[in-house]
């Protein structure tokens, strides 16, 4: 099968669904004559032309509320924020308005938006690095997605445009480049709330969520030198969560780790821990161990920052904790 | 403006650019990472206006260049160990060169969300306000970043309190590869004061003498308890919006043309002109302004890395 960007995929998504779907529209700060900061939209603005594809003033409560207000009357927008960390800057319109709209109107509305979010830290700080899925998992009436690799990235991202529901679309930026098997085909979607098993194993559970799906593969297959096998869960929705494929793989393995590059106070990994304590306690047989960032904002020097974000190492060491 | 300060305007403008442009040259030899927006063109207007300030006046800067802090006074090795993300800066690795900090000078720090300075500066006013001090709060944005809804909240906060703040504009054309007149409705930024019933003013943003009349003018008017104003210096971004920028959406012609009112050059001939400035002068100014960055390289270079664990630090008083 031909091998693509995860920034390829990306843009191949939205050119198919601009293509199959007149009222997708793509907007944002430089998204049009420059392709997006990172580069992810070249060319669409030649595509589709000015009405379809533009660039937008630096005014992020707009861009969302825009966003949402285009959705309740016809169209599907995608919107793209140029970090994720400014889904707090478009706070209102992302948690009380996209999330909240059609719920207390009685579901008079649907709301098929699509927020693009690159995400991830890369050496720039404390407010633009981050991976904020799990704050807006929080927030009622949002589904959320975190494709860890190119074709996940093409289908989960048509998937989202086509769903009838606003979609936080988090874009890791360290994933950018890498390359990876993707099926052409218009109709080749990712469903939303299905997980991936990116590898099998029966001794561990290692739960990892983005660019920590690639770190934690390199993880297992250290720990399959010595003997260990690993079991890789890539819930590639956050919401709506498959939480039986986790399950499922917990009876087998009695063990989790759970892999972000979040904050660990309430992430993802601490939802993970409250559901299996709910609907799982009996096949677990150690503790569940959470690799997150301590409660501390990103800093930006390298040698802070390797400091604070997980990495291959210490998923390795928390996996080899509990296999001990 | 007396000679004096004509020539500590341009000695400063001068030490700015040496500064960028050593910057950039450690940027691109890779031993320098940071998160730069050089602000080589801007300097007139970004330390003419710091010159109309008190020491113990506020200051919020913009995210384009080191010209703000080299006027306030901010040592350059601090800036540079900043940029590093060494000890020895001014916060210890956790900002990075985007969060030059000094309290002892005013300098609040930065926003890494554009916009946010916004009520931030009307909070130190408001702090002003209600301590019965006569400080000021000159806080810097770009036109791109007057797109903010943050601009209007604040803007009319200050109004109706009367807080004693200096919005200043650096309208340099673009934001990013956005120029500023597909994204902003009007043609001078100022026009907008109106709807907030405060003094709005466009001056030349390259010519330092009317830069800080405009300033002077307005931090006047806010220190004796008249209410904020709203500034804006035409000026034009030369580099590209960081380093390594491909600047493929803007032609070469429009950028060669502004070189030709580079306001280094051309202050320096008005000087000239003035003869405030003799070639002996600015050839010390020149060698002065080598000296201060290479010991401060050095400075920095010397300096060590912020211990790993002290990244737990710092995240509550
Ligand atoms: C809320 C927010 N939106 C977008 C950005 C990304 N960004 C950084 S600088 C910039 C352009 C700013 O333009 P302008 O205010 O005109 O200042 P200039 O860069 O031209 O000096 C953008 C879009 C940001 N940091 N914060």
């Amino acid at each position: 099968m031909r091998k693509i960007t995860y920034a390829e995929a990306i843009r191949e998504a939205l050119i198919e669904e601009m293509r199959r779907d007149p009222s997708v529209i793509l907007y944002g700060e430089d998204v049009a004559n420059f392709g997006g900061i990172f580069r992810v939209s070249a060319g669409l603005k030649d595509m589709f032309g000015d009405e379809r594809v533009f660039d937008s003033p630096i005014s992020e409560n707009a861009l969302v509320g825009g966003g949402v207000g285009a959705a309740l009357t016809g169209l599907r927008p995608v919107v793209e924020l140029q970090f994720a960390d400014f889904l707090f800057t478009a706070g209102d319109e992302v948690v009380l308005k996209a999330g909240m709209w059609r719920y207390g109107h009685g579901g008079a509305y649907a709301i098929p938006l699509v927020v693009r979010c690159p995400s991830g830290a890369t050496g720039v700080g404390p407010e633009h690095g981050q991976c904020p899925e799990a704050f807006f998992m929080h927030a009622p009436g949002l589904k959320i997605v975190s494709p860890s690799n190119p074709a996940d990235a093409k289908g989960l991202l048509k998937s989202a445009i086509r769903d009838n529901n606003p979609v936080l679309y988090f874009e890791h930026k360290l994933l950018y480049a890498t390359r990876g098997e993707v099926p052409e085909g218009e109709d080749v979607l990712v469903p939303l709330g299905k997980a991936a098993i990116a590898r099998e194993g029966d001794d561990l559970t290692l739960v990892a969520i983005s660019a920590m799906v690639p770190k934690a593969l390199k993880a297992a297959k250290r720990l399959a030198a010595e003997g260990h096998s690993v079991e890789v869960i890539d819930p590639r929705s956050l919401v709506p969560f498959d939480r039986e494929t986790i399950i499922e793989s917990v009876k087998k393995t009695g063990k989790i780790v759970v892999a972000e590059e979040s904050y660990k106070t309430l992430g993802v990994g601490a939802e993970i821990g409250a559901m299996l304590m709910e609907q799982a306690l009996e096949y677990l047989d150690r503790p569940l161990r959470r690799v997150a960032i301590p409660d501390v904002p990103i800093p930006t020097a390298a040698v802070l920052e390797a400091f604070v974000l997980p990495n291959e190492e210490k998923i390795y060491q928390a996996c080899r904790e509990l296999l001990a | 403006m007396d000679k004096k300060l004509k020539l500590e305007i341009y000695r400063k403008m001068l030490l700015s650019r040496r500064l960028e442009e050593r910057i950039a040259e450690l940027i691109k030899a890779g031993q320098a990472g940071g998160f730069m927006h050089p602000g080589v063109g801007q300097e007139a207007l970004q330390v003419a206006a710091i010159a109309a300030l008190r020491p113990d006046d506020y200051l919020l800067y913009a995210h384009r260049g080191v010209a703000y802090w080299v006027a306030r006074g901010i040592p350059i090795e601090k800036i540079l160990c900043d940029l590093a993300g060494k000890e020895g800066g001014t916060n210890h690795g956790k900002g990075g060169v985007m969060r030059v900090v000094y309290p002892q000078l005013g300098v609040l720090g930065e926003s890494g969300t554009l916009g946010g300075c916004f009520p931030i500066a009307a909070g130190a006013g408001l702090s002003i306000r209600v301590k019965g001090e006569d400080k000021v709060v000159l806080c810097f944005f770009g036109d791109g970043t007057s797109n903010r809804g943050t601009f209007h909240e604040a803007l009319n906060l200050c109004a109706v309190r009367k807080l004693p703040v200096v919005f200043l504009c650096e309208n340099n054309g673009w934001a990013v590869s956005t120029p500023t007149e597909k994204s902003t409705a009007v043609k001078d930024i100022a026009m907008r004061a109106a709807g907030y019933n405060v003094p709005g003013k466009t001056v030349d943003g390259n010519d330092p003498e009317a830069v800080y009349d405009a300033v002077k003018e307005a931090v006047d008017r806010a220190r004796q308890g008249n209410g904020p104003s709203l500034l804006e210096g035409k000026t034009y971004r030369l580099w590209g919006h960081w380093v390594g920028d491909p600047e493929d959406y803007r032609s070469r012609e429009e950028v060669e043309k502004h070189w030709r009112s580079d306001p280094l050059p051309r202050f320096e001939e008005k000087l000239a002109g003035e003869k405030i400035l003799t070639e002996k002068i600015k050839a010390e100014f020149e060698a002065e302004a080598m000296a201060t960055i290479d010991r401060a390289v050095e400075f920095s270079r010397s300096q060590p890395h912020p211990k790993p664990e002290s990244a737990l630090d710092d995240v509550f008083a």
